[in-house]
């Protein structure tokens, strides 16, 4: 991504596959093979469908044959009841697996992980008793013995072959375009870290409505497309559960998260499936699904990742070593950057905490929080385990809702904005916990950070650019995160936050797990962010490094601001130190 | 004509081993289709589900295939073909309509030279079977019932048993009279106790429309989703209803035992409640590992085709080949419809497919193929239906499922409680 591709490198792999594909299809004359070949494409772009939805998002659907199958039907009933040719029936099944993904995702996205492939499940079984009950229980597509063609009925099975092709090509080269738009590296960034991409600016709950919406039409109509093979539309064939699980198996076998993934899955298990069905069915009835199951635990064992995955590692494991594929040796942190002055006290303020509280039940982990962050300050806030320091950084930037008071950005109230809205207005943050896309190249996973602002892919690279120069990772754009030292991801994720242009930077626990040399490394960065004009607010709970960082300090305990002030002010604090150290302590520095 | 098929028939020879060696590639869409040398053989198909789900029935239909092919192959083959021998091939539809259209596909491409098939056990296998048969056209016989099947203008369809609808509007008047045989009083009241499968609710719908008609009064109308749990409650109301009869379709055998057990321990069984059900699961051999068969006594149910009078040797064969405890119309329709192939074989005189199936749309026998069909006429109508073929009275009588209707095919008397 961050690499450009030419239009024509990305399409001509595509377009050389397809053409390859189709003189195969030319060539072919048995039937039986012809119909093959024809499955496969159409199990691919279903492959494909799923891999939008849940390879780019990381939403498991297990139900992807609840759209597949209301596509299905409603070529079959428009034709049968109304006599609509399956040309424009197919569209129409599009329109209709369109909607009930967006129907079915409202709902359904209320829920996350493991609930959300369950739930998923549940839509096309109970599509299958409805239609069952609607007593559509064979839906028999007429046929057409004078102008076939008009109702998609070829004598030549080659044709069918072509129709699937072409879908696929056109499916392919969008999900190509897709994965390296803006709008691919947001569902990226959801797919990584839900959290993070809504601290991101990204309306994770719009763009998913959307995409479960493409995936659902896409599905839709290869679905149609499939009942016009099938020409019998029963509910099982097309709600299945073997249906919604061939998505995921074609796309897992093949890798998830590409566009080659499903089509090698698909080109791979469909004639390996039909072949052993062809050769054992009749000898050794049922030897077939133990081969056929035997040979998917293989790859998954083999190649966990899926065919593609596995063949990209071999591949670069052959090109190495090659001096740019071990990450390049970091440039030294900007040691001084711009030189950097504490804000005076009468600096205007950015931000403003007012009395804000949070319970979490009985426990009041916010209560009654009241202070300012000055433009261009390093504040920290402080604390011990548990002192509420992360419940405020949520309630500051929209994650957590506050019972009472509020929050001000610039003197605007901001107090319930979802964490999306915060962001376009220039709050960025960073989380404890950092989840690279292990496979992308740094400047890739930094890229997913430029959302907010870039208005086109070209500004989202320079915008990336920019903020790996200012921590200072440059050289490493093109290493993959995977192969990341601990200091390298917090800096990533940094450069992260950075690209999306915020004016206030809320770092969360930076520090943590970092040895005192790459604290050392880390610092200046931090500093020099700071330096350029960003705000900087940084939790913490160690002391030692944080006082040779900040202006200023907040230090929390029990979710109530204990102290504030200067460094040097909030060390010497009798209520700090027993907050930090017991009252034993606190005694001793008394004395 | 006989010479010159002689004289062609090393060619045809040679070509079919060719077709046989490159079935995968060469085959092709417009397939010379080959004529059987004298003595030779001539390929038919069988399309049943051979693995999955379905497997033991389509396991049934194989063995009665094979026992077809076997007696045809020993009085004599097609003598209209120079005693051609009939080769049997088979093709598993495995468990959905997709495999099963897969499946046709392959036996079409790969098969040029088959003449006629049969299959494909559930009907909406058949209906997607055939629709592959149907442009290769490919005569296909089907014992499956769905009314869809010959209704959609195909014409190498040939469906030899009465259709769902058929036996639904048919079974009730039948039922009538055989009471009214049995003791000379015709039913006044009947309940009704249906899963909510589609097959179920098709077969009582008839029923519910026409019990007022036949002046029947419906005391009691349950339906309930399969599997069941505990059939002790719908027991309970048809003890308190006390019908005359009860229509019961059930499909699933689980509910067929527990209700059939339920119905026993509140003294309803052994014909106490004459009862009809619709299809083979109250009649299948599996029965016999779930229930004790004395259970079942008296328990009645309506089929396509069942063991039937006069075809006792080829059944006893049957059984001691298979094992099977009685045939059943799976094994016995398939059996039969072997003899259809070689009738229309020899009808035909050529081995191809067109002429096969222009034979089956003109044949009219009443013996030979005809004795394994209940009504003992095989005649295709315009549609590819069996003409008049009547739907088959099946009755538990000591520990075993006998023919009662038809009265030509009945092996034993119904019995009907007097009240």
């Amino acid at each position: 991504m961050f690499r450009p591709l030419s239009p024509g490198r990305m399409i001509w792999p595509i377009l050389a596959f397809c053409a390859a594909y189709a003189l195969l299809g030319l060539f072919v004359t048995n039937s039986y093979h012809q119909l093959t070949l024809t499955l496969v494409p159409i199990w691919a772009i279903f492959g494909l469908s799923w891999n939008l939805l849940s390879g780019m998002t990381g939403l498991i659907s297990f139900g992807h044959a609840a759209f597949f199958g209301l596509g299905a039907y409603t070529v079959a009933l428009l034709f049968v009841k109304l006599g609509l040719t399956p040309w424009l029936g197919i569209p129409v099944a599009g329109l209709v697996g369109g909607l009930s993904g967006l129907l079915i995702g409202l709902p359904t996205f209320r829920l996350r992980g493991h609930y959300f492939a369950l739930a998923m499940l549940a839509y096309p079984l109970a599509l299958l008793n409805v239609f069952l009950w609607l007593g559509y229980q064979e839906v028999s597509l007429p046929l057409v013995r004078e102008r076939g063609w008009a109702f998609m009925q070829f004598a030549d099975h080659r044709v069918y072959i072509y129709l699937a092709l072409a879908l696929l090509l056109v499916t392919m080269v969008a999900m190509r375009l897709v994965e390296r738009s803006r709008y691919g590296m947001a569902l990226m960034a959801i797919k990584q870290n839900e959290a993070a991409a809504e601290a991101l600016g990204i309306d994770s709950r719009r763009l998913k409505l959307l995409t479960i919406t493409l995936s659902g039409a896409l599905a839709g109509a290869i679905g149609g497309f499939h009942a016009v093979i099938l020409l019998v539309v029963t509910p099982e064939a097309v709600f299945g559960m073997l249906i919604s699980a061939q998505a995921l198996t074609v796309a897992m076998f093949g890798g998830v998260g590409t566009v080659w993934g499903p089509v090698i899955g698909a080109l791979v298990l469909i004639p390996l499936g039909e072949t052993l069905h062809a050769q054992f069915g009749a000898v050794l009835p049922g030897i077939q699904g133990v081969v056929f199951g035997t040979a998917i635990i293989a790859v998954i064992l083999l190649a966990p990742e899926g065919l593609y995955w596995k063949a990209h590692d071999l591949l670069r494991g052959r090109q190495a070593p090659q001096p740019e594929d071990a990450p390049a040796p970091r440039q030294p942190s900007p040691s001084g950057g711009p030189a950097r002055v504490a804000p005076a006290e009468d600096a205007p303020l950015i931000l403003r905490a007012e009395g804000i509280s949070r319970a979490f039940g009985g426990v009041k982990a916010v209560r009654d929080v009241t202070f300012s962050v000055r433009q261009g300050e390093i504040l920290g806030v402080i604390g011990p385990n548990g002192a509420g320091k992360t419940t405020l950084f949520n309630l500051l930037n929209g994650f957590v809702r506050p019972d009472a008071g509020r929050v001000l950005l610039n003197g605007q109230d901001v107090t319930n904005l979802p964490p999306n809205r915060l962001a376009r207005l220039g709050v960025g943050r960073t989380f404890q916990v950092v989840r690279p896309f292990a496979r992308m190249s740094v400047a890739d996973n930094v890229m997913s950070g430029a959302q907010v602002h870039a208005g086109s892919i070209d500004e989202a690279r320079e915008l990336a650019r920019g903020a790996m120069r200012r921590v200072g990772l440059e050289t490493m754009a093109d290493a993959r995160a995977g192969t990341l030292s601990n200091l390298d991801l917090r800096l990533m994720e940094l450069a992260r936050a950075l690209a999306g242009q915020p004016r206030l930077l809320l770092l969360d626990e930076t520090f943590a797990g970092l040895g005192g040399a790459e604290v050392d490394q880390l610092l200046p960065v931090i500093r020099g962010i700071a330096a350029e004009g960003t705000t900087v607010v940084i939790i913490e709970h160690t002391l030692h490094a944080m006082v040779r960082l900040v202006d200023r300090f907040v230090v929390l305990d029990h979710g109530a601001v204990l102290a504030e002030g200067l460094p040097e002010e909030v060390t010497g604090n009798r209520a700090v130190i027993e907050a930090y150290l017991g009252s034993k302590w606190s005694a001793h520095a008394g004395a | 004509m006989d010479d010159i098929r002689k004289m062609v028939a090393p060619g045809r020879r040679a070509l079919l081993a060719g077709a046989a060696t490159l079935a995968g590639t060469a085959a092709g869409l417009g397939p010379a289709r080959a004529q059987a040398p004298a003595g030779g053989t001539v390929k038919v198909g069988l399309l049943v589900p051979l693995s999955g789900l379905y497997a033991r029935f389509g396991q049934l239909m194989r063995m009665g295939a094979e026992l077809g092919v076997r007696h045809v192959n020993e009085q004599g083959g097609v003598p209209a073909l120079g005693g051609a021998k009939l080769e049997l091939l088979l093709f598993d539809a495995g468990d959905s309509t997709e495999k099963a259209k897969n499946a046709a596909q392959r036996m079409v491409a790969d098969h040029p030279d088959l003449v006629a098939c049969s299959g494909a056990y559930l009907s909406s296998f058949t209906l997607s079977a055939t629709e592959v048969t149907e442009r290769a056209e490919l005569p296909m016989l089907t014992l499956s019932y769905s009314d869809l099947i010959t209704s959609r203008g195909f014409r190498y369809v040939f469906q030899t048993s009465a259709r769902a609808g058929d036996q639904a509007k048919g079974a009730l008047p039948i039922m009538l009279d055989l009471a009214q045989q049995a003791t000379g009083k015709r039913p006044e009241t009947v309940a009704i106790l249906t899963d909510n499968t589609a097959s179920s609710l098709s077969f009582v719908q008839p029923v519910r429309d026409g019990a007022a008609g036949f002046g029947l009064r419906i005391v009691m109308d349950e339906t309930f989703t399969p599997p069941l749990s505990d059939a002790t409650q719908l027991i309970q109301k048809v003890r308190t209803a006390r019908p005359d009869m009860m229509v019961m379709p059930i499909t699933v055998i689980s509910d067929v035992k527990l209700l059939v057990e339920k119905m026993n321990e509140f003294g309803l069984g052994r014909g106490r409640v004459p009862t009809i059900g619709a299809g083979i699961a109250m009649a299948q051999s599996d029965l016999l590992q779930n229930i004790r068969p004395a259970q079942l006594e008296g328990f009645i149910t309506v089929v396509g085709n069942w063991d039937a009078k006069g075809q006792e040797a080829m059944i006893e064969e049957f059984k001691r080949a298979s094992g099977e405890p009685w045939m059943g119309q799976n094994s016995i329709a398939t059996y039969g419809d072997i003899w259809i192939m070689r009738d229309a074989l020899q009808k035909a005189g050529r081995a191809d497919r067109r002429a096969v199936a222009e034979a089956l749309r003109s044949i009219d026998i009443t013996e030979g193929a005809a004795l394994y069909y209940p009504g003992r006429r095989v005649k295709f109508d315009a549609t590819g239906l069996r003409e008049n073929a009547p739907p088959v009275v099946v009755q538990w009588q000591n520990n075993r499922p006998v023919t009662v209707y038809p009265r030509d095919s009945a092996t034993a008397e119904l019995f009907w409680l007097k009240r």
